[in-house]
């Protein structure tokens, strides 16, 4: 096995001992009942995706400012995982919300600014690959990028203050009893293990792919032009 | 004295080679023209040339400074007729003209001398949408000059020129470094001493107007 | 400085001009609005109890449509590539050509914003008031700045009709939410007027900021 297959078993079996922990070690939440052992997978891919976004937004502006194709790909493999998780993070909240609060669907804060970031890493991934392959693309990625970064904690301000206009669904209490605690920060250990590893499987899939491309030209080097004056 | 100099111009859109290294040096007050099919990547090179586009990889040097870095220095010494007119049809000639003025920072009498040198005085106050055409082409070459470039580079400038092409270009080209891109081998001839041959991309090598058959 | 200015309001005042002498675009998007009024009338079943609280979604709906191909228009033609390109071979900055264009295409919204509110108080019976317009106007400078820069962007792509509303719409959420609560205050609704237009301001000097900055990675090459 290769250091990538390697690196894939050792997250799968981390997320194996993860599920494990779930089920058999965490208690049953008195007041929602099994159904609330969705939370520690919801929110640690939650926090999975918005910490695949911020590798997005780092990579975006590093590109930004020298051009470094590295930077660019890292950016591309962070949405690609970022998208998945995100969806799986759309997914389990709508499993919960259904028995919890009786609707697939409600406008809260969170719920909210998950499907904007979804939208966003949606438009994202289509700019790539609309516009002209290499600098364009790379370019006004990176700018979606940086806008959605920025976007969606707003996004959830704006929604929480409005609900302080429009009080909607109760807020879950989210102050954990010890284990539960410890469940969730191993699982969330684990997910992020996991998606570090996807990154950068997928970030090598992305360097296969682009091929022996030829330096970018903010790196060409200078003509060497011997005795010249420049014209005025 | 080498006014531009290319070394190794290369451009990818993708993975697909549009230009491959290509050398180049023009001398000042040269006029070079460059031939080749469609598709042989006149209009990538030239577009590069201009500073409208980065190329790849290769290094470009003009007027002694770094075409890749110092792009917005350059631009004021360089004027580009592109593949398309770029203007705005519901402004006159004359506006078209006083617009890009106020761009190029250039003060306002140059419009009405360049509307002279270009032929197209008696239609300044028509909208540009209405002029022909070859009359918007001269527009297009007017914009060009506005601002006294030391470089022109104009990419099939005499597409919708009528039969006074040569004549127009000639005055247009007078006294400046210029590369030119056509499919008209007689007026390349006629206007430039060297020329430089694209095929699929690559330079199939460059000649002077003694040696090139038709 | 002076010059960016001076630049910002020659390429304004270019596009103004074109839009006057071929009065396309300010007639088009009011008779859009005024029909979207038309059609929230019979779909909804208005009458002057519910006008007030129907009313504002309404107007946001008609706002958002209406901005996306206003600021869509700002950069579409293919024309303008070439003009945009040519424009960007003159040492005028990037900046401050996508500000000349914002403002234009800000101005030319407020056109339509002109028939829209007293319409929408016609229609609806309720009222037009300084706070409403000064509510929508704000909005309209941030999502301007927004939505002037990913047409730009999405004017060198294929598929912008698709691509444009996917990538500004989750950048205007925050105006609609804090727009909307605005208005729906002005309208009688319970509330926090003073906040949410505190919220608007905000949003508008954080985009404009923003969106200034990015300019010239999505004009030039």
């Amino acid at each position: 096995m290769n250091r990538y297959e390697k690196g894939a078993a050792a997250a799968v079996g981390l997320m194996a001992l993860a599920a494990g922990a779930i089920f058999l070690f965490a208690p049953t939440d008195a007041l929602q009942g099994p159904v609330q052992r969705i939370f520690y997978l919801h929110v640690s891919s939650a926090i999975a995706a918005y910490g695949c976004f911020a590798v997005v937004l780092l990579g975006g502006i590093i590109y930004l400012r020298n051009g470094s194709l590295a930077a660019d790909r890292l950016a591309r493999a962070g949405a690609l995982v970022g998208l998945v998780f995100t969806t799986v993070t759309l997914v389990m909240g709508m499993l919960w919300a259904k028995p919890i609060w009786g609707t697939f669907w409600a406008w809260d804060a969170r719920l909210t600014s998950t499907l904007v970031l979804w939208i966003i890493y949606a438009g994202y991934l289509l700019v790539r690959r609309l516009a002209e392959p290499g600098r364009q693309a790379a370019r006004f990625a990176a700018v979606v990028g940086i806008f959605g970064f920025i976007d969606v904690p707003i996004v959830h301000f704006s929604v929480t203050w409005w609900r302080t206009q429009h009080p909607g669904p109760i807020i879950v209490n989210d102050a954990l009893p010890g284990e539960m605690l410890a469940t969730f920060l191993f699982t969330m250990a684990c997910t992020l293990a996991l998606a570090t590893a996807m990154i950068a499987i997928r970030y090598r899939i992305e360097t296969l792919a682009d091929g022996p491309v030829p330096a970018v030209a903010e790196k060409a080097t200078a003509v060497t032009t011997g005795q010249r004056e420049p014209v005025k | 004295m080498s006014i531009l100099v290319a070394n190794g111009l290369t451009q990818w859109f993708g993975s697909e080679v549009a230009l491959e290294a290509i050398d180049l040096a023009i001398d000042s007050g040269e006029h070079m023209a460059v031939l080749g099919e469609n598709g042989a990547g006149k209009t990538t090179l030239l577009r590069i040339l201009a500073t409208a586009a980065r190329p790849t990889s290769g290094g470009l040097e003009i007027m002694g400074l770094d075409a890749l870095r110092e792009r917005k220095r350059l631009r004021r010494r360089i004027g580009f007729v592109a593949h398309a007119p770029g203007l705005y049809p519901a402004l006159s000639a004359k506006e078209n003209l006083e617009f890009f003025s106020t761009l190029q920072g250039v003060p306002r009498e140059r419009v009405a001398e360049t509307l002279a040198l270009v032929g197209l005085s008696q239609v300044a106050r028509r909208p540009a949408g209405q002029l022909s055409r070859g009359m918007q082409q001269r527009l297009a070459i007017g914009r060009a000059i506005l601002h006294d470039p030391k470089l022109l580079v104009l990419d099939e400038p005499d597409a919708s020129l009528g039969s006074d092409a040569a004549e127009l270009l000639e005055a247009v080209m007078h006294d400046r470094t210029v590369v030119l891109a056509t499919h008209d081998h007689a007026l390349a001839n006629r206007l430039c001493r060297r020329t430089l041959v694209l095929r699929h991309g690559r330079s199939v090598g460059t000649a002077t107007r003694l040696h090139i058959v038709q | 400085m002076t010059n960016s200015i001076a630049i910002a309001l020659a390429v304004a005042r270019k596009d103004l001009t074109a839009e006057w002498r071929t009065r396309e675009l300010v007639p088009a998007l009011a008779q859009f609005v005024v029909l979207a009024l038309i059609i929230a009338n019979f779909g909804f079943q208005i009458d002057a109890r519910n006008a007030p609280s129907i009313a504002p979604g309404v107007l946001w709906m008609a706002l958002v449509f209406a901005g996306l191909v206003a600021f869509g228009r700002a950069f579409a033609a293919e024309r303008e590539q070439a003009s945009l390109e040519a424009m960007l071979m003159t040492p005028a900055s990037p900046v401050a050509i996508f500000a000349g264009k914002a403002l234009a295409a800000t101005l030319l919204l407020i056109g339509c914003e002109a028939v829209l509110l007293p319409a929408l108080a016609l229609f609806f019976g309720t009222p037009l008031s300084a706070a409403i317009v000064s509510a929508v106007l704000l909005a309209t400078i941030g999502m301007a700045a927004l939505g002037c820069l990913f047409s730009a962007m999405v004017a060198r792509i294929r598929a912008r009709e698709l691509l444009l509303p996917l990538l500004t719409l989750p950048l205007w959420i925050p105006f609609i939410v804090a727009g909307g609560q605005a208005v729906q205050v002005a309208m009688g609704a319970t509330g926090n007027y003073d906040q949410a237009l505190a919220l608007l301001v905000d949003f508008d000097i954080l985009f404009v900021v923003l969106t200034s900055l990015a300019a010239r990675f999505v004009l030039d090459e």
